[in-house]
């Protein structure tokens, strides 16, 4: 294979030896014309000659050579060296072109009645130089080898409104740094959309504001793109984000990692292909992307539309602290990924951490709907306060509903709810895991249907499953460990209700809610037993096991049970204020009959009831 | 298969500009008259109103246009001294036939000097 393309190659190469091309050199400029593209190049007066439509003044014409370069239609060269820079310009586009160069500076007026699209290679290094582009046709910027610092403005500044593919050639390393108390809005900065692409590794160092700034939307496909600093955000956007491969690293930023706000007043939502498309959506549907910010209140990824996961690697750290907003009079925590609408995740892996206070490693203000991935979010600081205005720390919040119909979840806080929406919670599917060593491991503001999947919530400091409305357990394997008294297992709000008409059920701890008789209603068992990790709780009718559980790793409650001791409807067993209350439910038992608890080794016989009566 | 077939199609888009050979660059002055010169690392300068391609040397006023050429097109009508005429080891008509200075009347002839071979057309 590979002895074909050298032979071909060998073959044009052989021809292009008897090709010629007219270079009519203009200072730093070369316009490079194909000789047989030129036809007619007409003089005028003794002083003009035009050449492809391109006239030139004589008197301006540094020198015109012939020789064999090989040109390529619609094609732009820039390359930097020190601190001047040379540009090419290829014959059939030379009439629409105006380089204007001083120094490595380099500034290009792309005529308004170019309707090809041109690629721009820029490539060398400069300390003191910076690409600049004005048009209104889309473009290309092909970086094939750049190292470019400008101190006094943006490294690449392109004031064109259409799409402006930024493309890394491949295995090429790509440097932009911009200056220092500048004007710009970004190091890179487009005020059309930018797709960014290609093979090869850009760097980006902003040093005034953002390090990369679209005026329009933002796609991200193949390249390795690293942003080391910026004042601002990593990358800002408008319109829409998108990210389908690549891989992206985001560090030092002095806000927000990835910002994508709406470009007008109104959404139009997701569009079909995004076209014409304003939402304010973050799309991530591959790729690696690592985020980690510092600045208090900062947000990894951050959506004022809709964030929608669905494949690809994040890793979002936050490490900064909470802080309060004084124009919505509000005190705000980072967060690893915010959205100001719904936020989906149908896939993809993410590892997700905050550790300053009020942190959040995922809130959505709009509904949290997860059907797919893997999710990690590990939030460890404390709450942060402001007078009376407070931010605190949760794993995952979502304003709205939250819904889980797969993928896995694991959530843990040290300060506040692992996981909790002020909606309703649905889980149908996946699994669920959340740990809080102080507040509910899983929380609803509104009522919590528990249909299908694994869902285990672990509290040492209060409910281990907590409902604020009716909880419905109707399938799915359900594990709920809460502290001591007053805290529960499980819990449902008061003047609210705890129905189980299915699944696998465990709620230990200080006490468990009143289970409620309903239409369809799968019978329950209680015990009472020590609260120890690692604990194998099982229901057995004779030698037949109809459940078996194991108290989960990281259970250590931190106030003793109370129990609910024999005698009460659906109880037996053990009592104490070493014990805590056991709840059981699984398919298979009969209102009325006996069947034995173990809880680690102390077995008890319990008797089945459509009730229990518990906190 | 497929990237091969690709690969051949992007080289003959650049085949497309490289093939073409013209190694000649024809200046045409206001008279009309034309001057091949040939375009292999060919440098031209302009100094002085004059535009100088290699050995040639042309008044900017005088240039009508130039275009590459596949041939050498010069019908060239060049100014030749009675000395350069003088230099002719032989001089042919355009039927091929040797002819000598005093045989020359109006028309083309191919003069064979010690600096080389014109094309030349004697009014």
């Amino acid at each position: 294979m590979r002895r074909i393309y050298v032979t071909i190659a060998a073959l044009v190469l052989t021809i292009a030896a008897w090709a010629q091309t007219l270079n009519v050199q203009v200072g730093s400029v070369t316009y490079q014309f194909p000789a047989a593209q030129c036809g007619e190049m007409a003089y005028s007066d003794g002083t003009t000659l035009t050449v492809m439509n391109k006239t030139f003044r004589l008197s301006d014409i540094t020198s015109m050579t012939v020789d064999q370069t090989a040109v390529t239609d619609n094609a732009v060269g820039v390359t930097y060296d020190g601190t001047t820079a040379t540009v090419t310009v290829s014959g059939n586009i030379a009439q629409y072109i105006t380089p204007t160069v001083s120094g490595a500076h380099v500034s290009i007026e792309q005529g308004s009645a170019v309707s090809e699209e041109i690629t721009y290679t820029l490539q060398g290094t400069t300390t003191d130089g910076e690409f600049a582009l004005e048009g209104s046709y889309k473009c290309t910027v092909a970086l094939a080898g750049l190292t470019l610092t400008n101190p006094s403005g943006a490294a690449i500044n392109i004031a064109n409104g259409k799409r402006i593919q930024i493309s890394a050639k491949n295995n090429t390393v790509n440097t932009l740094t911009d200056g220092a108390n500048g004007e710009q809005k970004a190091c890179l900065y487009s005020k059309g959309q930018i797709q960014l692409q290609g093979n090869g590794t850009l760097n980006v160092v902003g040093n005034t504001k953002h390090a990369i700034k679209s005026g329009d939307y933002i796609t991200v496909k193949n390249l390795t793109l690293n942003i080391t600093k910026a004042v601002g955000d990593g990358i800002s956007c408008e319109e829409y984000f998108l990210m389908k491969s690549g891989v992206v690293t985001i560090s030092g930023v002095g806000d927000d990692g990835l910002q994508c706000d709406l470009g007008g007043d109104t959404s139009t939502g997701e569009t079909a292909d995004h076209d014409d498309e304003d939402s304010g959506n973050v799309y991530i549907e591959g790729g690696t992307l690592t985020v980690t910010v510092s600045a208090a209140a900062s947000k990894g990824i951050k959506s004022q539309g809709d964030m929608k996961i669905s494949d690809g690697t994040l890793n979002v750290t936050t490490t900064g602290n909470g802080a309060y907003d004084s124009s919505e009079r509000d005190s705000k925590g980072c967060g690893g990924l915010k959205s100001d609408g719904n936020m989906t995740i149908s896939g993809g892996t993410l590892t997700l951490k905050s550790t300053g206070t009020g942190g959040k490693c995922i809130k959505a203000d709009g509904t949290l709907t997860v059907t797919g991935g893997n999710i990690s979010a590990t939030t460890t600081g404390g709450t942060y306060s402001y007078s009376n205005s407070k931010a605190q720390p949760k794993a995952i919040k979502a304003d709205g509903n939250m819904t889980v119909s797969g993928g896995s979840i694991t959530a843990s806080s040290n300060g506040h709810e692992a996981i909790e929406t002020k909606g309703t919670l649905t889980v149908t599917n996946g699994t669920v895991y959340g740990f809080s060593s102080s507040d509910d491991a899983i929380n609803s503001a509104s009522h919590m249907y528990l249909k299908g999947g694994t869902v285990t919530g672990v509290s040492n400091g209060n409910d281990g499953i907590d409902s604020n409305g009716n909880m419905t357990i109707s399938g799915g394997t359900i594990v709920a460990c809460g502290s001591g008294q007053p805290e529960c297992g499980l819990d449902a709000a008061e003047r609210y209700s705890l129905y189980i008409t299915g699944g696998t059920v465990l709620g230990v701890g200080g006490g468990n809610n009143t289970v409620t008789t309903t239409s369809g209603s799968q019978c329950v068992l209680s015990t009472t037993g020590s609260a120890t990790a690692g604990t194998a709780v099982s229901v057995k009718s004779g030698s037949t096991t109809l459940a078996s559980f194991t108290v989960p790793t990281g259970y250590s409650p931190t106030s003793g049970g109370g129990g609910f001791g024999p005698g009460r409807p659906g109880g037996g067993g053990q009592s104490g204020s070493s014990s805590f209350s056991y709840l059981l439910s699984c398919p298979g038992l009969t209102s009325g009959t006996s069947y034995t608890v173990t809880v680690g080794s102390s077995s008890a016989s319990c008797k089945a009831a459509t009730s229990y009566s518990g906190r | 298969m497929k990237k091969i077939v690709l690969f051949m199609m992007a080289l003959a888009g650049v085949q497309t500009l490289l093939a073409d050979d013209y190694p000649y660059l024809v200046f045409e002055t206001a008279d009309g008259a034309k001057t091949a010169v040939s375009s292999t690392a060919l440098t031209i300068t302009i100094k002085d109103g004059k535009l100088m391609a290699g050995s040639k040397e042309f008044a900017l006023t005088d240039l009508n246009k130039m275009y590459f050429s596949e041939t050498e097109e010069t019908t060239a009508i060049e100014a030749v001294d009675v000395e350069t005429l003088d230099d002719a080891t032989e001089i042919y008509d355009l039927q091929g036939r040797k002819v000598t200075k005093a045989q020359m009347r109006r028309g083309v002839y191919v003069i064979k000097t010690k600096k080389g071979i014109r094309k030349v057309n004697v009014k």
